[in-house]
């Protein structure tokens, strides 16, 4: 499998400057994920460190455990949309593989993403134009959310499986080799949790970076994450 | 070097070259090696700590409100003392005040260390160099009931609870498999005990393994099992609840009921079995005078079980404080633990490393680094294959510890005697022992002797488990009045302490006196010391030559059968020494 | 005279048929088993000889011994005198120097392949090996060699399972834990520092009972006991689950049993029976004694950072660092630079409107 990506000047023009990029399930996956991952965060950031105690008898309360529950169950959404992502890679578009492959052989790539690094340094007048991802998106894409991604579900799962106890699907799946690999239990969240911080990151950046170049550059970008349109404005 | 003189002993290594290692029946990993005469009498004596686990080292650079669980597992025999005493030294460098309840609790459960430890050393680590276990297949249960029934009112003591011991014991060497009593030395000539007295020693010795189980459950209670309890820097971590909603979590009254009961049991186990027992043996041993070694002589104790919280100074100590130097038993010294010039460790015949070696270090300065390298122009053998050592070179993993340049005997003995010189402030110990030289018809110079030693030691475990109950009766007292806390946490953020602090723990552990040195900067630990019972007790010689308690005691004891090192085990068990502490 | 089996040696004990039967029974119970296995045990003990068994201590601090004598069911008395045949033990044993030496040599030579051998602590592989010495030679040594005739290993405590406290960083002494040493033999670990006394028999029982290695998990554990963690069967998981955590050392909450997962309870990440089984004849256990567990039973729980602390150290970024600390500041750093872009970029804009408007076309 290899992903074009530059633009191929003569079909855009043949489109009129707009091309059918997000097919409906990518786009429907990133806003899910976007509601996954704020979740995960917020409620992982609260495993972490809870809230101020509650008061009462603790079988009136539950609070720690809505919290966890949340985060098990956004984590089960988010894992499950991983998935659907992965499967529409492969039955999808040119453009729903993106995210699973970097073209690193590919010096255009290359030559695009210090590109795209200059223009954020503010060395370069105009980005490239892209109907997928950006290069420079693109990687933090695949590092972020591709294997970040991926780590924090088998890492979640792993824990997941713990508490599920041995018998439980993500026990055998995750819990059994994980916990070993890492040593101990601890580690793994640990990792789970410094990881963590690596996605919101991503999301910090990849946020600003949306909204900055649907702004700046020569193309659409939240709404082509809406509509799956990208129009070029030139 | 072969012969000199040294502390009032004619060390001379000409003679045979005897080996004992590994020496069991104690904690950890020791040597020694003595040179006997032709009539087998000890003339030079070598011990020789066998391990090292780097504990100083491996502490630099943490956080000091964990020392203590580090310092814990120096070791598991004398849990939880190198845990109080590592609280106490991180408490001295910050200034914290701790409540008076954790100050109760941690003496009740220091006093509960020494029950179990030294109940445990007579029967199980010192019992079989007194009690010949196959001559008690001999025994007639009817004359060992009654020789129990004369001495104790303990009543597991009818002719038939003795006569089914015996069978099973009986049982048990016919099987062939002897278990831990095999190729002991049954039959020796310098076991005095008739049969009977040595069954009713075998059954307590069973007795007691039962028993001890029961005693530490003080431990779990307040710091949640044993051994290794968990301590807490300010306080203890158990909190009180003797009212409210929720107190079944906490120290409850049920939970203090159950300390009561055990520390009742205990105290009765002592008085019942302990003591008649040590009587007994004793009082046929009286005779077997040997082991003083430096007793007499160079002693000391930092003391302990504060009765106010945060007054650590003698006055206010339940076990005493003081030192003795040169056999003045007039004149007690006060020890200060600051002092750079008093408490100096060397390391001339260790395996460690100092830039300057001719002088010795104050714990707060102290260095520990690794240097093995056996030498010296007697060593046989090579790196890997220790023949004999050579004590002119360095020959232990053990540093020496010096008190004003004094090497000093610790432990149960020296407490005791210090307690007996001061019997204004402890009329108890003063009385006890007082009674006990009275029943075996000795002097109070008999003390001085390896008898002497295990004696202190059974005096002291009655004494502390008298003390237990006081103690807890003065926690019901406190609890009574209202004061329930049992933590100070003003100072529990790093946030909160100086950028650079420095402090010093002390405690009596069961084999004697106890230091913790910390330095900590920028909220770290900067160097930590720990000088430690066994680490006096079985030091090393030092610059000068002089000896350490166990090689004094061991001289000029004479060997009933050459091959076989009864009486050397006999005087060395008689310290209880833990290796682990020793070197740490 | 021959070996004797479990039974007979129980009988002799003046033990009757029933009392022995009874004891099978509980036995059965105290291993988790059904009542119905209690005749299988009883079969077994009346049939087989007492196995030797071998203990010999690396580095340590002997409190693996000191929990075995801790035992109530069965008693360490009776372990010692009726169910194994305990003839080296440094620590308990009568004889010392050649006369203990001798034993071993003996055991191993007329149990070949049929006696265990218990390990408490570890051999220490810096310096030669001679950072503990056995007999004048490195302790290493004579634990190859006596593992060589062994039929299986017990590795009691942290120390011989993990290294424990001496392998902490920087292990000074490079003290390794002993399936690192011996690969060729099975090796049942028995984690914790030290392990639970009951555990400890109730390994040593099930062995001689049927006559096998309980089931061990990946990581060398008998699942039996090592299955679940702390956290899965703690008495204060209600409060953990309900958002009641003990806030300060002695506060309202830690009067009243709340949770300790806030001053850095380990119990979530703790394999053991302590919340089970619980201590010294099920009196308590460090949680239920209002201290956080410290993990003691896992690997490397020394170099986890701070007992005290809830988010815990990543050694790859140095001793000081938790995930929070180089998370947070990464993610801090990430938003001040979005802030800082974001407000130049703006500036850029308005320029390059400003150059465009003033006609530089
Ligand atoms: C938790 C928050 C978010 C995550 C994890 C996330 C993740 C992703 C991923 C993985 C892609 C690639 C989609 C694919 O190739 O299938 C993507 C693309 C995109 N996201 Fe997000 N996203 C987040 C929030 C947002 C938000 C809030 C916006 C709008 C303001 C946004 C706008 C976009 C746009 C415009 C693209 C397309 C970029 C392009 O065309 O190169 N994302 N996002
Ligand atoms: C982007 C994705 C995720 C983020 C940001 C995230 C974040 C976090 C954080 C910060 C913690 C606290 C870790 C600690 O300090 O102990 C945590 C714990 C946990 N997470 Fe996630 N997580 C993610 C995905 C998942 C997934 C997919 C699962 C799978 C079900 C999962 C299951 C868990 C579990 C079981 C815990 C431990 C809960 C406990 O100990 O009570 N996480 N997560
Ligand atoms: N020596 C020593 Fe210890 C004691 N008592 C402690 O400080 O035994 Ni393990
Ligand atoms: S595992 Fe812990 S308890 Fe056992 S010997 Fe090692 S330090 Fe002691
Ligand atoms: S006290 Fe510890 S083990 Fe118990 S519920 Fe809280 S976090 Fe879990
Ligand atoms: S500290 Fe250890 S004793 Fe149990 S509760 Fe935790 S595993
Ligand atoms: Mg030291």
């Amino acid at each position: 499998m290899s992903v074009k990506t530059e633009v191929d000047e003569a079909a855009l023009t043949a489109a009129g400057n707009s091309v059918y990029v997000y097919e409906a399930p990518v786009r429907a996956w990133h806003w899910i994920n976007v509601l996954c991952i704020i979740t995960l965060s917020i409620t992982g950031w609260f495993i972490a460190s809870p809230l101020p105690s509650v008061s009462g008898e603790a079988s009136e309360n539950f609070l720690m455990g809505y919290i966890r529950f949340a985060h098990f169950a956004a984590g089960y959404v988010f894992a499950v949309g991983l998935l659907v992502r992965l499967y529409w890679a492969f039955v999808g578009n040119h453009h729903a593989k993106q995210l699973f492959i970097l073209p690193v052989t590919d010096s255009k790539w290359w030559a695009g993403m210090f590109k795209e690094i200059r223009w954020y340094l503010y060395l370069e007048k105009q980005p490239n134009k892209y109907i997928g991802h950006n290069p420079l998106g693109h990687l933090f894409m695949f590092f972020a959310i591709t294997l970040g991604g991926t780590f924090m579900l088998v890492t979640g799962f792993a824990l997941y499986g713990e508490g599920a106890q041995e018998g439980h699907w993500s026990h055998w799946l995750f819990t059994s080799w994980v916990i070993p690999l890492f040593g101990q239990s601890q580690d793994v969240h640990t990792w789970h949790h410094f990881i963590a911080w690596g996605i919101v990151v991503f999301v910090i950046l990849h946020v600003y970076t949306a909204i900055r170049e649907d702004i700046m550059s020569r193309q659409t970008m939240i709404s082509a994450m809406i509509d799956g349109k990208r129009t070029f404005r030139e | 070097m072969s012969a000199y003189e040294t502390q009032g002993f004619k060390l001379d290594n000409s003679g045979k070259r005897v080996v004992v290692d590994p020496v069991c029946r104690i904690e950890g990993h020791l040597r020694v090696e003595v040179n006997l005469d032709s009539n087998n009498v000890i003339r030079n004596a070598v011990s020789t700590g066998t391990m090292w686990r780097g504990l100083e080292v491996i502490l630099k650079g943490r956080d000091p409100r964990d020392a203590w669980a580090f310092t814990e597992r120096i070791c598991g025999v004398c849990t939880g003392t190198h845990a109080l005493t590592s609280v106490r030294a991180v408490e001295d460098a910050l200034d914290i005040q701790i409540p008076e309840n954790a100050n109760t609790i941690r003496n009740i459960m220091q006093l509960n260390l020494y029950v179990h430890d030294h109940l445990v050393h007579f029967y199980h680590l010192h019992a079989l160099d007194w009690v010949d276990v196959v001559s008690a297949l001999k025994a007639d249960p009817k004359k060992t009931s009654e020789l129990a029934q004369s001495i104790s009112s303990w009543p597991l003591s009818s002719p038939g609870y003795f006569r089914d011991v015996q069978n099973r014991l009986k049982k048990f060497v016919e099987s062939g498999q002897l278990g831990p009593f095999s190729n002991g030395y049954w039959g020796n000539p310098a076991y005095k005990l008739p049969p009977e007295a040595n069954l009713m020693a075998v059954t307590h010795y069973l007795e007691a393994l039962d028993f001890q189980k029961e005693i530490v459950k003080v431990h779990t209670i307040f710091g949640g099992k044993n051994p290794h309890p968990n301590w807490l820097v300010g306080g203890v971590p158990c909190a009180i609840n003797v009212n409210d909603t929720g107190a079944v979590g906490a120290i409850n009254m049920e939970r203090l009921n159950l300390v009561k009961s055990i520390i009742d049991r205990s105290k009765e186990f002592v008085e019942k079995v302990y003591i008649p027992d040590l009587l007994a043996i004793a009082s046929f041993y009286k005779g077997w005078g040997y082991g003083g070694g430096l007793s007499s002589k160079n002693f000391m104790s930092y003391g302990d079980i504060p009765q106010r919280a945060n007054d650590y100074t003698a006055s206010n100590l339940l076990l005493p404080r003081g030192a003795v130097i040169n056999g003045d038993l007039s004149k007690i010294h006060e020890i200060d633990l600051r002092n750079p010039d008093e408490i100096q460790e060397f390391v001339n015949h260790s395996w460690y490393k100092y830039a300057d070696e001719s002088k010795g270090l104050h714990p707060w300065d102290g260095v520990t680094e690794a240097n093995y390298h056996p030498e010296g122009p007697n060593f046989k053998g090579t790196r890997t294959r220790i023949e004999a050592l050579d004590e002119s070179g360095k020959y232990s993993w053990i540093k020496a510890p010096r008190w004003k340049g004094n090497a000093m005997e610790v432990g149960p003995l020296s407490r005791m005697v210090l307690g007996y010189l001061q019997p204004k402030q402890y009329p108890i110990i003063k009385d006890t022992i007082d009674g006990v030289l009275h029943k075996l018809d000795l002097p109070v110079t008999a003390l001085f002797s390896t008898l002497g030693r295990t004696a202190a030691r059974g005096i002291e475990a009655l004494y502390c488990a008298d003390l237990q109950v006081q103690q807890f009766d003065k926690l019901m007292a406190n609890l009574k009045a209202g004061d329930t806390s049992t933590a100070n946490v003003e100072k529990w953020e790093p946030s909160k302490w100086p950028a650079e602090a420095k402090g010093v723990g002390f405690t009596e552990a069961p084999r004697g006196a106890l230091g913790h040195w910390i330095k900590i900067k920028d909220t770290k630990i900067d160097n930590y010391q720990c000088v430690v019972p066994t680490t006096w007790n079985g030091s090393p010689r030092d610059a000068k030559g002089q000896i350490g308690a166990f090689e004094a005691s061991l001289m000029n004891t004479p060997l009933a059968k050459a091959d076989q090192p009864l009486e050397i085990l006999r005087t060395l068990h008689s310290f209880d020494p833990c290796l682990a502490c020793s070197t740490h | 005279m021959s070996t004797e089996t479990f039974y007979e040696v129980m009988r002799r004990q003046g033990i009757s048929r029933r009392s022995f039967l009874k004891f099978c029974s509980l036995t059965a119970a105290s291993l988790g088993l059904a009542p119905t296995m209690a005749p299988q045990i009883a079969h077994a003990m009346e049939t087989k000889p007492r196995t030797p068994v071998i203990w010999l201590h690396g580095l340590e601090c002997t409190c693996c011994s000191e929990s075995f004598i801790r035992s109530a069911h069965p008693l360490a008395k009776d372990v010692v005198l009726s169910m194994l045949s305990l003839d080296y033990d440094d620590t308990l044993m009568a004889a010392a120097g050649h006369q203990a030496e001798e034993i071993i040599a003996e055991i191993r030579k007329k149990y070949k392949g049929n006696f265990i051998l218990a390990v408490e602590g570890n051999p220490p592989l810096n310096e030669d090996g001679m950072f503990c010495i056995h007999g004048g030679r490195p302790f290493v040594e004579v634990l190859k060699e006596t593992a060589a005739d062994a039929k299986a290993i017990i590795s009691w405590g942290a120390c011989a399972s993990w290294g424990c406290v001496q392998a902490a960083k920087p292990n000074p002494t490079r003290a390794t834990p002993v399936h690192k040493v011996i690969t060729d033999k099975p090796i049942i670990k028995v984690p914790g520092c030290p392990p639970i006394a009951e555990v400890m028999t109730a390994v040593v029982t099930y062995m001689l009972t049927f006559d096998r290695i309980p089931e061990l998990d990946r990581q060398g554990r008998p699942k039996m006991f090592y299955g679940q963690r702390i956290h899965d069967k703690c008495y204060r998981r209600p409060h953990f689950d309900a958002g009641q955590f003990v806030e300060e050392w002695d506060d309202e909450a830690a009067r009243k049993g709340y949770c300790l997962y806030k001053m850095g309870c380990k119990g979530p990440t703790t394999y053991n029976a302590c919340s089970t089984v619980r201590w010294n004849g099920g009196v308590s256990f460090p949680i239920q004694s209002g201290h956080g567990c410290i993990g003691c039973s896992e690997e490397g729980f020394w170099d986890k950072g701070g007992f005290y602390e809830r988010v815990t150290d990543i050694k790859q970024f140095g001793v000081e660092s938790n995930a929070d600390a180089v998370g947070g500041t990464v993610a801090g750093i990430a938003g001040a630079a979005v802030v800082a872009h974001a407000a130049v970029s703006a500036l850029t804009k308005a320029r390059d409107k400003n150059d465009q408007s003033k006609g530089g076309k």
